[in-house]
């Protein structure tokens, strides 16, 4: 597809499903402003994309009743809290996060350590411990809290196997693969780490996902690719966006055996 | 929505009931974990109690489960890199979204809309939608020319609107 008009259309399209970066998506949106084809094309598509969400909903059948008789009653009472005293709402939402005694079980006890003073740090700045006020900030930071305490206690659970790269580890844990990065330098402006992963039996790695350490230099990703059939992980520092095979030296290469 | 901006709880609670396993579903299928889930699902229908005015018009549906898309990419950003790639408000849509479709429709006829979609349409389609990864990403991932995605995704889209629109005829 060469024509320039049909890439526009290509790319409305993308913008529809929101898979465009941010400025190409703000140059799509500019062009389909002052374009009726773009703009009719839009429309189309975003409804066919803003309907994709209920491949998701949950069936009715098969939704566990429990949970969803205690999730209500969270929102609810919260919802019928502020209904009355808008800022009132002081009570705990869950007990702390207790990551550092699973940690401790671990030959991995560096690591725990951080990410459970992380963790801490995370959930303290949200208020989680005791949440002065249950907002829908809060609950997104909560959120991610739990998302991050998930994966640290998925990488220390039992049978997980540590292959020591610098600053930190490569885990293999449940037929997945964590970054485990506790001293990872910011990349540059401009610049990301990017994962690699090469197969048993592959001439080259291929590209995993693009990452970069928080800032306190920690880095915990869960890798898209299975341990199957799985030779190593690399780390290199690549340009925003990533690239399709390693332009810089390698950060490690780690042989996963 | 009138009735939830005017703070009435048992409004809210009619939305909740309604929309629960369209946000819950969502929350599950992108960050897949079942108390992270519960959590983004309370987040949204808070934001929705603390700020009705948010949803200004258009279908509630659609609308609901793009905050819930993009709230879970806020969290799976805490996790990789992912795109900025959420819809700019301010592309000027000629008339209002399909109603007739999204009066109509549900899980299941959009489950069963997506499976009429060849796989390397399909495929491309959800990693960018459920996976919130830019199309380079995509490429990437699955090894395939960066054009032939971008085709993929619009073709598949174009099917996919047909495909609902017999869907809810029937």
């Amino acid at each position: 597809m060469n024509n320039p008009h049909d890439e526009m259309l290509e790319a409305v399209a993308l913008l529809a499903l929101g898979t465009l970066p941010q400025s190409e998506a703000e140059a799509a949106a500019s062009h389909a402003a002052g374009c009726a084809e773009c703009r009719a094309e839009y429309a189309s598509l975003r409804t066919a994309a803003d309907a994709i969400g209920y491949a998701a909903e949950l069936d009715v059948a098969t939704f566990d009743a429990a949970s969803a008789a205690r999730l209500k009653a969270r929102v609810m009472d919260a919802v019928r809290s502020t209904a009355t005293a808008p800022s009132a709402v002081v009570r705990p939402l869950r007990s702390a996060p207790s990551i550092a005694a699973q940690a401790a079980r671990t030959s991995w006890l560096a690591y725990g350590a951080a990410a459970a003073a992380l963790i801490v740090a995370v959930v303290s700045s949200a208020n989680y411990v005791v949440l002065r006020k249950q907002s829908d900030a809060d609950a997104a930071a909560l959120a991610q809290a739990r998302a991050f305490e998930t994966q640290v206690a998925r990488v220390v659970a039992p049978g997980s196997r540590y292959y020591e790269v610098p600053g930190g580890e490569v885990v293999a844990s449940s037929g997945r693969v964590f970054l485990a990065l506790r001293d990872l330098p910011a990349p540059g402006a401009g610049k990301v780490y990017q994962a690699w992963t090469l197969h048993e039996g592959a001439k080259a790695v291929a590209p995993s996902v693009t990452f970069l350490p928080d800032s306190n230099g920690v880095t915990l990703i869960e890798l898209p690719e299975s341990t199957a059939g799985l030779a190593a992980v690399a780390v290199s520092v690549e340009p925003e966006g990533g690239s399709t095979a390693p332009t810089t030296k390698p950060t490690f290469v780690r042989k996963l055996s | 929505m009138a009735r939830v901006r005017e703070r009435d709880v048992a409004a809210f609670e009619a939305v909740y009931d309604s929309y629960y396993r369209l946000v819950h579903g969502i929350a599950l299928r992108m960050l897949g974990e079942a108390m992270a889930a519960e959590d983004l699902t309370q987040a949204v229908f808070l934001k929705l109690w603390s700020s009705p005015e948010a949803f200004r018009e258009g279908n509630f549906g659609a609308w609901i489960s793009r905050v819930a898309r993009n709230r879970a990419l806020d969290v799976l950003r805490g996790r990789a890199l992912r795109p900025e790639g959420e819809i700019p408000s301010d592309v000027p849509i000629d008339g209002a979204l399909d109603e007739t479709v999204f009066a109509l429709i549900d899980g299941e006829r959009v489950r069963a809309a997506l499976a009429t979609l060849p796989d390397e349409q399909r495929r491309p389609i959800e990693l960018g939608f459920f996976g919130g990864i830019t199309h380079e990403e995509i490429a990437r991932r699955t090894a395939t020319p960066l054009g032939t995605v971008k085709t993929r995704i619009r073709s598949g889209l174009q099917k996919l609107r047909i495909a609902l629109e017999a869907t809810v005829a029937r």
